[in-house]
């Protein structure tokens, strides 16, 4: 009827060129644009949901619907809990953290009468459309639905990769939600795929924490970086063992008893003033003990090989009494 | 009150949230094991007898005894005792379970890079390499902390002799 009215205007895809059903899909790849230009995440199928019925067009919406009741009756009942999810997550809508209850299938005929939820859902859909694309990357299966959205959402990939890193910090928080997230995708092996995500998860956190173990990879982006950077270290570190340890085989007949003692106050220094640590001059280290001339530090430990009482007793009264103790138990 | 003072020192420093070695215990043990063996080492055997392997043999043993609540250690330990030929910590046994790794976000040729570098890793690891990837990773980063504290052990020991 709107086309009568329209033709004589001859605007060039102008909004009321189109007819109506036209119109309504052009409003809605506009809603499926800002939809997932916001930043949030939830069910997956939430968003194809939306990219197909954003507004209340019954006859995309039964496209929809017989899409996923394909799909739904190909992975069984996960399916339709998602939905089930889904339709709470858009009541519970805009608190990321809505819990993730598997509710009865009875969703589907919910869902789709909720469309015009669009607005509070649309705060989930970034993350939907990233676990979304994680997960059309990572798993080969072709869901049906996929399939039909892919033309729709190919654009919006773009737009949610880049947001990925920035949702995955919440996506981590909210493991538990993801994972129900996931087994909701109804996919046929989602037992195996919510394994991996959880294990991908735990590999990418303790890599964060081995970037802040070894000093300098936080410049480092990307794994294979800080991967390299971890080897060189271990590489180095163990390097330097074994120098030291060959250091030590040279100098082993004059090693003696009291470095014992020395060395836990050199590791305390070392830790205040982060690693790696040469530790320079002994006196200083030691905190609660007045200065030692070297010296008589060194003259201290050749004493301390021979059993000479009386040449350990006078510098060992500068000493810790812990040292004191330690001295007197080893010479008797 | 020396110890108190320290133990305040340890709680200040250790707050990793993996199993990381209180530094303090981890020296405390580690240079309580090496220096007796070394000395051990110098009554013996004559001084000039004395080789670096022998050396490395003991300091890896302290090393793993030192570290005993991770599954490192217990690898370098079965590796120590098992040969008479000390072992040293860089060896690498090349045999080992692969890596599995399915190709995913970042597309397959990135993933290889990262494979090939766990893999890596895995052997520079004792017993990396009949681990899996997280527990492995896990275990690098406690092995890196009792690496650094070895070497600060082992530093100041030669430093102490010198």
């Amino acid at each position: 009827m709107l086309e009568g009215l329209v033709s004589p205007e001859n605007l060039s895809l102008s909004y009321a060129d189109m007819s109506v059903p036209e119109r309504l899909k052009w409003l809605q790849q506009h809603q499926q644009q800002e939809v997932l230009s916001l930043s949030s995440n939830d069910s997956p199928d939430l968003l194809q949901i939306l990219q197909f019925h954003g507004s209340n067009n019954d006859e995309l919406l039964q496209s929809t619907f017989s899409h996923f009741q394909m799909v739904g009756s190909g992975f069984g009942t996960n399916y339709n809990m998602g939905f089930g999810h889904s339709h709470e997550a858009m009541d519970g809508c805009i608190s990321r953290t809505s819990s993730c209850q598997i509710h009865p299938p009875d969703t589907m005929g919910v869902m789709l009468k909720n469309s015009e939820e669009n607005r509070a859902i649309s705060l989930k859909n970034k993350r939907k459309s990233e676990v979304k694309t994680r997960e059309e990357e990572k798993t080969e299966k072709k869901i049906k639905v996929e399939a039909e959205t892919e033309s729709n959402i190919s654009n919006k990939e773009a737009s949610s990769d880049t947001s990925k890193e920035t949702s995955k910090g919440a996506s981590q928080i909210q493991k538990l939600d993801y994972i129900h997230v996931r087994a909701r995708r109804g996919e046929a092996t989602d037992r195996h795929s919510l394994a991996e995500r959880a294990r991908r998860e735990k590999i990418s956190k303790k890599m964060k924490y081995l970037q802040d173990l070894v000093p300098g990879c936080n410049t480092v982006t990307g794994k294979a970086g800080v991967l390299d950077e971890i080897i060189n270290y271990v590489q180095s570190l163990q390097r330097q063992v074994e120098f030291l340890s060959m250091k030590l085989a040279v100098i082993n007949p004059e090693l003696e008893l009291g470095v014992e003692d020395l060395s836990v106050k050199q590791f305390q220094a070392a830790y205040f003033t982060n690693f790696p640590v040469v530790i320079a001059s002994k006196p200083s280290v030691m905190v609660d003990v007045p200065l030692f001339p070297l010296d008589q530090q060194g003259s201290l430990n050749l004493s301390v090989s021979n059993p000479n009482q009386t040449s350990i007793d006078a510098p060992s009264e500068s000493w810790e009494t812990q040292s004191q103790s330690l001295f007197a138990s080893v010479l008797r | 009150m020396e110890r108190q003072i320290i133990n305040k020192k340890k709680r200040v420093f250790s707050v990793e949230p993996n199993k990381i070695p209180p530094s303090e215990v981890f020296t405390r043990k580690y240079t309580s094991l090496l220096v007796p063996a070394l000395k051990k080492l110098n009554m013996n055997k004559n001084s000039s007898q004395v080789n670096q392997l022998t050396v490395k043999h003991e300091v890896d043993m302290a090393l793993a005894l030192s570290a005993q609540e991770f599954a490192w250690s217990r690898f370098l330990l079965q590796k120590l005792s098992s040969s008479n030929n000390p072992t040293t910590t860089t060896s690498s046994s090349s045999n080992g379970i692969r890596i599995q790794e399915r190709s995913g976000k970042e597309g397959g040729h990135e993933d290889g890079e990262r494979e090939e570098k766990l893999r890596e890793l895995q052997k520079l690891l004792p017993g990396g390499e009949e681990m899996n990837v997280e527990e492995m990773l896990g275990e690098i980063g406690n092995y890196i902390k009792c690496l650094e504290l070895q070497t600060i052990a082992l530093k100041s020991i030669v430093q102490d002799t010198t």
